[in-house]
């Protein structure tokens, strides 16, 4: 399977040359590498051993590549792969249980460096300023020691570090104020941190929905956070709460509150509706409506993790967490699947390169 | 004498039941105080071994590597010392009971039992039973049970036993053992002490089992006293305290500790006569366990549960009829970081019939029925039967129905992100065996095929809101087969034991067709003892084949061969001590190998053992 994939890529990669190499007249910019132009997905991988993997899908969805890291290094990536940040030639691939970063190059995936120190419990990734931001749980016994670690995007390493309140988890950058939701690593949190890069301190601690999971920020500047309210084993259970802040004054906007039992996550932006996950449906919510659309945009969609972008859906399934699951794209116009492709072991991001 | 413990020195000194088969030998007294009864009489037409214990001093410090090596059981373990479980015929960690002196000690939390905090040595001897086996034992006696049985002497002196070892990775292990028997008395103890850096090279690497070094100490407490001629009375105790760092994999450090403690006791008072065994038990068990995720910091999760336990037992022999009635009543408590105060009573039923129909011929027919406070229990039966051909073949054949019972874990689980679910069901298991085997002169071939069906698999996935719990998910089958061969021969002063077994073993999920995780299709192993004067050479070979790391069969790690070398020396005695002086290789082909993956498994090395019996 994985052979005849490659066999596959190379064949299109070389044909694409030889239609380029043809028309003399038309300069074609140079291919970036072997996976621009698609989209990756990166696996967790195992629980409690192995290594997570990054896959590769052809923007045509025709090329599926797994372990594209591996492939391209001969090396693991480690342990949960928890997510990948971007900066604009470079892949921070997150690896939470080994305390590591894979920093390579997002179009040909060459590993370029690793951070190894000054990580703990890593998360997410941003940059703005020049700088990298990463959210840390730190040591998830003690609720104080939580932080976002400075990245210098130059040597690779860990400059500094940014203390902040439990359990940091989404990172979001706006020119060059970050935004971090404070899901609360094992326990819960309500907070949003305000960090001026300039400074590299928090400026301002927002207080959100319970258990904030997942912000996006949109064209007019609003960060909009979704918190998906405090489960029923807490035996405090609350319900999802959407806020939109307003990145000029930095202020909560609005609370749109959902039901006490309604617990929504993934939060996706593209254009200018919102789409998030509920009891295994897919809802939108428009970026100026003044109440909770609650529109259905997908029935019957219980995804581990889920994106949408330029009118599709990409929604992954863990399967039995044991082995590859796949990614499912739709057509969010017709509702209907386009293609189901097998990726990697618990596929928790999807990204577009 | 001495030539014959000499030869219990040498390996794979194989005992079939059929041997117990041999009533009329055993008089009513030895069987009360040697003899586990379910085994003696009700377990005819079942595969059973023993390993004594001459070969569990030679094989290492615990369970896991005695049993590796004589048994067809594959261990995955996260390291070598760490948490090790088994997979017995291709069943899963839970469907392997291990018993007590007839009490199954599998974890109440985790419905399993970590074989590498299990000491041997100071057994009498540990047998592992093939197959199902939940009417006598009780719940997960799917794949097999291994019994850790005690032993009682009397009329027998005191004797002492010494044993010393050190070697690589700074590994030292200390057991004494001390035994007196009178009269009307007996009273052991055994204390074992192991301890290591087991700071072992991952082969390929450049890194070392950092966080890997583990203390473990083990009590084994014995007294009997024959109170009359129709009375005894016995006390057992084992206490059981280890002390582990937890190793890592190859791509995440570790910073772990985990420490655990079990005390188990029983009380047995036996009344009996030419015809009847009535037994009554009392007993206790404890376990407990602290989980240190960072072992430079205070904070600890634990989990502990008490067993409270009576149990009477009646057994009437009519001419060549044996009839058991048991009714055990018990009642545990569990608590710990993720479980509130849950308690489970429990009343079982067992009527165990056997009935030798001539020399040649028997049968038995067994049936179990538990009344549980927390969950339905199903109704278990075994049937066997067992024929002897002809001097040099006999046949034995068993079908039976077992279970497997939801843990506290499964049902009262409470954390973030996952949770007990009260609606679990037990697993249920069917299953037929059919063995056979010939004895000619000084070869001995076994041949056993089974089949399992085990509906209601428990196993912990997310549901509908993410939240991860116990559910019943899978149904699975096992099949396989395993050929056993056994050569010993005696010229002179020289003796040869050669004992080997095949075993092929499909373990299947009924739905997609997938062999199940961590179960190797091959296993062939194959122990070689040579004897000459004082001196003894063993090897120890094992192929293990690949086994599957993913339930889609996507990945998997490859199979390998190891092989084990020892020799040991006898001295002459002086002033009445005996000592033997040891060396073993472990890994002695430097194998880079994993039984589960990324947790890479020991470099060759080296043990030193001094023996002294006095």
């Amino acid at each position: 399977m994985k052979i005849r994939n490659v066999i596959l890529s190379v064949f299109i990669i070389s044909l694409s040359w030889s239609c380029s190499s043809d028309d003399d007249d038309v300069k074609i910019q140079e291919p970036l590498g072997d996976y621009e132009n698609g989209i990756l997905v990166s696996n967790e991988g195992p629980f409690s051993n192995g290594t997570g993997t990054v896959s590769f899908i052809s923007e045509d969805l025709s090329v599926v590549n797994n372990e594209i890291f591996k492939m391209t290094n001969e090396e693991d990536l480690g342990n949960i792969v928890q997510s990948i940040g971007f900066t604009e030639d470079e892949a921070f691939i997150v690896a939470n249980v080994s305390n590591k970063i894979n920093v390579v190059n997002r179009y040909t995936f060459e590993k370029i460096a690793s951070i190894t120190e000054g990580l703990n419990n890593p998360r997410y990734f941003t940059t703005a300023n020049g700088k990298g931001y990463v959210t840390n749980w730190g040591d998830t016994a003690d609720e104080t020691d939580d932080f976002v670690a400075i990245i210098d995007l130059q040597n690779y390493t860990v400059e500094g570090t940014i203390s902040v309140v439990l359990g940091p988890e989404a990172i979001l950058a706006k020119d060059n104020t970050v935004y971090v939701a404070h899901q609360g690593a094992w326990g819960q949190n309500n907070k949003v941190s305000v960090i001026n890069t300039t400074s590299n301190e928090v400026i301002k601690t927002l207080t959100v929905g319970d258990v904030p999971n997942s912000m996006q920020l949109d064209a007019s500047g609003n960060v909009w956070v979704l918190a998906s309210g405090k489960p029923a084993y807490t035996e405090d259970e609350t319900a999802g709460v959407l806020s939109k802040i307003n990145t000029g004054t930095n202020e909560v906007d609005t609370n749109f509150e959902f039901e006490t039992a309604q617990h929504p996550g993934d939060l996706n932006l593209d254009g200018s509706i919102l789409y998030y996950n509920l009891g295994g449906k897919v809802y939108t919510q428009n970026l100026s409506s003044s109440t909770l659309d609650l529109d259905v945009a997908l029935e019957e969609a219980s995804f581990y993790s889920m994106a949408v972008y330029n009118g599709r859906l990409y929604g992954t399934d863990a399967k039995d967490y044991a082995s590859n699951g796949t990614l499912t794209v739709y057509d969010l116009s017709t509702k209907l699947a386009i293609e189901t492709m097998t990726v990697g072991i618990i596929p928790g991001g999807i990204y577009f390169n | 004498m001495e030539k014959k413990q000499l030869f219990l020195f040498l390996l794979g000194l194989l005992v079939f039941a059929q041997v117990f088969g041999q009533r009329d030998s055993v008089i009513v007294l030895d069987e009360v105080i040697l003899n586990d009864t379910k085994l003696l009489h009700f377990s005819k037409g079942t595969k059973v071994r023993v390993v004594n214990d001459s070969v569990q001093q030679k094989s290492g410090a615990s369970l896991t590597d005695l049993l590796r090596y004589n048994s067809n059981i594959y261990f995955k373990e996260n390291g070598y010392g760490m948490v090790s479980s088994a997979s017995f015929r291709g069943t899963n960690a839970q469907q392997t009971a291990v018993v007590w002196n007839g009490i199954n000690i599998n974890s109440q939390l985790t419905g399993q039992t970590d074989f590498n905090t299990l000491i041997p040595g100071n057994y009498e001897d540990v047998v592992v039973r093939s197959g199902g086996g939940s009417v006598q034992y009780g719940s997960g006696a799917v794949g097999g049970t291994i019994l850790l049985n005690d032993s009682f002497t009397f009329n027998d002196g005191w004797k002492n036993s010494l044993l010393t070892s050190y070697g690589s990775f700074n590994t030292s292990k200390l057991a004494f053992n001390t035994s007196l028997g009178k009269e009307k008395t007996s009273f052991q103890i055994g204390i074992n002490h192991i301890a290591s850096d087991n700071d072992y090279k991952y082969l390929g690497t450049n890194r070392r089992n950092e966080n890997g070094a583990y203390e473990h100490f083990n009590l084994n407490a014995n007294v009997g006293f024959i109170l009359s001629e129709t009375q005894i009375l016995k006390v057992y105790h084992n206490t059981f305290s280890g002390d582990r760092d937890f190793s890592g994999t190859l791509t995440a450090p570790a910073d772990e500790n985990y420490r655990d403690i079990n005390h188990r006791s029983l009380l047995e008072l036996s009344s009996f006569n030419d015809r009847k065994i009535a037994r009554l038990k009392i007993g206790h068990l404890y376990e407990r366990y602290r989980y240190f995720p960072n072992k430079q910091r205070d904070e600890f999760s634990f989990g502990q549960a008490n067993t409270f336990l009576a149990n009477y037992d009646y057994k009437y022999q009519l001419n060549k009829i044996n009839f058991n009635g048991i009714i055990d009543v018990s009642s545990i408590m569990a608590k710990g970081t993720s479980i509130e105060k849950a308690k489970r009573n429990f009343v079982s039923g067992t009527f165990l019939f056997s009935h030798d129909l001539s020399d040649k011929l028997n049968y038995g027919i067994n049936f179990r029925k538990e009344v549980v406070s927390d969950y339905n229990s199903p109704f278990l039966f075994s049937l066997n039967s067992g024929y002897k051909a002809s001097k040099n073949y006999t046949i034995n054949i068993n079908a039976s129905k077992n279970h497997r019972i939801p843990t506290f874990n499964d049902l009262y689980w409470t954390g973030a992100g996952a949770g007990g679910n009260l609606d679990v069901l037990p697993e249920t298991s069917w299953q037929v065996d059919l063995g056979q085997e010939i004895e000619i002169a000084d070869f001995d071939f076994s041949l056993n095929a089974y089949s399992i069906t085990t509906d209601n698999l428990i196993q912990w996935r997310p549901n509908n809101q993410g939240v991860w719990m116990a559910m019943n998910v899978q149904d699975v089958s096992q099949y396989g087969l395993e050929v056993g061969f056994d050569w010993k021969k005696k010229w002179g002063n020289q003796n040869l034991v050669w004992e080997s077994e095949y075993s092929f073993t499909k373990s299947i999920d009924n739905t997609t067709d997938y062999q199940l995780l961590y179960v190797p299709e091959h296993i062939l192993r194959s122990n070689l003892a040579y004897q000459y004067k004082k001196l003894v050479a063993y090897y120890q070979f094992i192929y293990n084949g690949s086994v599957f790391t993913t339930t889609d069969n996507s990945d998997s790690l490859p199979g390998y061969v190891l092989g084990n070398m020892g020799l040991d020396y006898h001295w002459p005695d002086i002033s009445g001590i005996k000592l033997v002086l040891g060396i073993k290789v472990s890994n002695l082909f430097n194998k880079n190998y994993q039984n589960v993956a990324y947790r890479p498994m020991p470099n060759r090395n080296f043990q030193l053992q001094l023996i002294a019996k006095f």
